[in-house]
């Protein structure tokens, strides 16, 4: 696995060259990543593509000065929140106040030393980081305290079938994907694994409301005896489609229907990723890919049903994006046929999905985890009817 | 900067200039594509030429300027894709809605038709 290394970005915004170079010189010496802009404008400019930890500018600048930059990042939802210190030669009393009610977390005397400047930045971006992981924290125990869970805790037991799950949230955020088992009856057992689109927080949020159409429309459904994955997965869609808050939110879906009685599976898939199929009387291992278009694009969408039987040591396995992204040449890139030719050996055995999971998270297979990572697995063992 | 456009006849051409769309800029070029929407655009091309990796927040908002466009009226395409990008598209099947087109002449060419 390729570690990102996390390194403090500082955006300095400073008209005098000299001055600049000199901080810039320090800034890095102390481990900072620094981005130099010389004025307000090419500090905007640099704030387009870089989103900085925290931002130290001058307060005389020509043309638009450090006031005047900090009241139009306070306009910008994106850049608001970044820390903000000023630096300044003017020891004016009303100056400094006039920019700590513009929210500007400090003051910094030209001509401080090197270690007071980097010990002041530190401290600020040390709060910040601590109250952000409260934050996560708060949020992670309110989600716990009333249960709402995108991910199950256990696979269900199925007649005939063995499943498993393996799941890694992008970066330690609970994100867009969600695995959810259904179990009608001894012989019956819904499979899904969804991805919002979209990542973090946001993502995760709108899991549940899929989880709760998904949920509902398959119970309701199956009461009147509708066991067509197809058509569950139709009138999913319709109802996404009509619900105006996720309007703006799509979501693909694998849904899967584990017949134990007769040994199929029922396959429909929504703008999800082909699931890996192992035969283990051919020792054949092929993609099966699904037709229909992503939840919530298309409110007349049509999707297709796929009948897969399953004999014993046969393997399905079911995949989200985050598992298929790599560095190439040193740019990501997304290579599902990568992914598919990096597993194939691993399948067929009784150790498939232990192996599978444990190259993914040594590395060995490249990959880099953009995004949250899911894998179902299920496997047809000996009936015992 | 994310973006730039140009002016071909009644096309506006969207040129992504990074090398990866992603959950950083997605926001931005949401805002961007309704802004053209909302200035009057009815043929809009996004070329991704400088493009190597797609996320799945750039993807969402892709479809959902699609959507706005089409509420618009107006009509959105995709060029110049290379091929990883344009593998994932087919894979998870966002080349069925939207119209994508080898360059940004072909684009001009098909459009007028």
């Amino acid at each position: 696995m390729i570690q990102e290394i996390i390194e403090k970005k500082v955006l300095l915004v400073e008209d005098d060259i000299f001055s600049s170079m000199m901080m810039e010189k320090g800034l890095q010496k102390a481990g900072y990543k620094c981005l130099v802009a010389r004025s307000a404008e090419e500090a905007f400019t640099i704030l387009k593509n870089e989103m900085p930890d925290i931002i130290l500018s001058d307060y005389e600048m020509p043309d638009m000065n450090g006031f005047d930059l900090r009241k139009q990042l306070i306009k910008d939802p994106r850049l608001k929140n970044i820390p903000f210190v000023f630096l300044t030669a003017n020891t004016d009393e009303e100056m400094m106040l006039k920019g700590l009610k513009l929210n500007a977390i400090d003051y910094i005397i030209k001509g401080t030393s090197f270690p007071v400047i980097i010990s002041k930045l530190d401290n600020v971006l040390e709060v910040v980081r601590n109250q952000h992981e409260l934050s996560v924290q708060e949020l992670k125990k309110a989600a716990e305290a009333i249960n709402i869970k995108s991910i199950p805790a256990n696979a269900p037991e199925t007649k005939g079938f063995h499943i498993d799950f393996w799941h890694r949230p992008y970066e330690d955020y609970p994100g867009g994907d969600f695995i959810d088992f259904i179990k009608i009856n001894e012989d019956c057992t819904f499979v899904i694994l969804g991805d919002v689109m979209g990542k973090k927080w946001k993502a995760w949020f709108f899991t549940f409301g899929y989880l709760s159409y998904i949920r509902s429309v398959t119970r309701f459904l199956v009461l009147n005896k509708e066991f067509s994955t197809a058509k569950i997965l139709k009138k999913i869609n319709e109802l996404i489609c009509l619900d105006e808050a996720l309007a703006d939110i799509f979501s693909s879906l694998s849904l899967l229907m584990i017949d134990s009685k007769n040994s199929v599976v029922l396959y429909s898939g929504a703008g999800d990723l082909p699931l890996a199929y192992y035969n283990a009387e051919t020792k054949e291992f092929k993609k099966i890919q699904a037709q229909g278009l992503l939840l919530g694009l298309k409110y007349n969408a049509d999707y297709d049903e796929q009948t897969i039987s399953m004999h014993n040591g046969d393997q399905l396995m079911l995949f989200s994006d985050g598992l298929i992204d790599f560095i190439k040449e040193n740019d990501k890139q997304s290579d599902y046929d990568l992914f598919f030719s990096n597993i194939h050996s691993l399948a067929g055995n009784k150790n498939s999905f232990q192996n599978i999971k444990t190259k993914i998270i040594s590395g060995t297979g490249n990959n880099v985890q953009a995004d949250d990572a899911s894998i179902i697995f299920i496997q047809k063992n000996q009936a015992c009817y | 900067m994310l973006l730039t456009t140009t002016k071909e006849k009644d096309l506006l051409v969207v040129t992504l200039t990074t090398k990866e769309a992603s959950l950083k800029n997605s926001e931005e070029f949401k805002t961007a594509m309704s802004q053209f929407l909302e200035e009057g655009h009815k043929k809009i091309v996004v070329d991704f030429r400088d493009v190597n990796y797609v996320d799945s927040s750039f993807l969402g908002a892709l479809v959902s300027s699609l959507k706005l466009a089409m509420a618009n009226h107006a009509e959105m395409f995709l060029s110049n894709l290379n091929k990883d990008v344009y593998n994932l598209l087919q894979l998870i099947r966002i080349d069925k809605v939207f119209t994508i087109y080898k360059d940004n002449e072909e684009a001009l060419k098909q459009s007028q038709n």
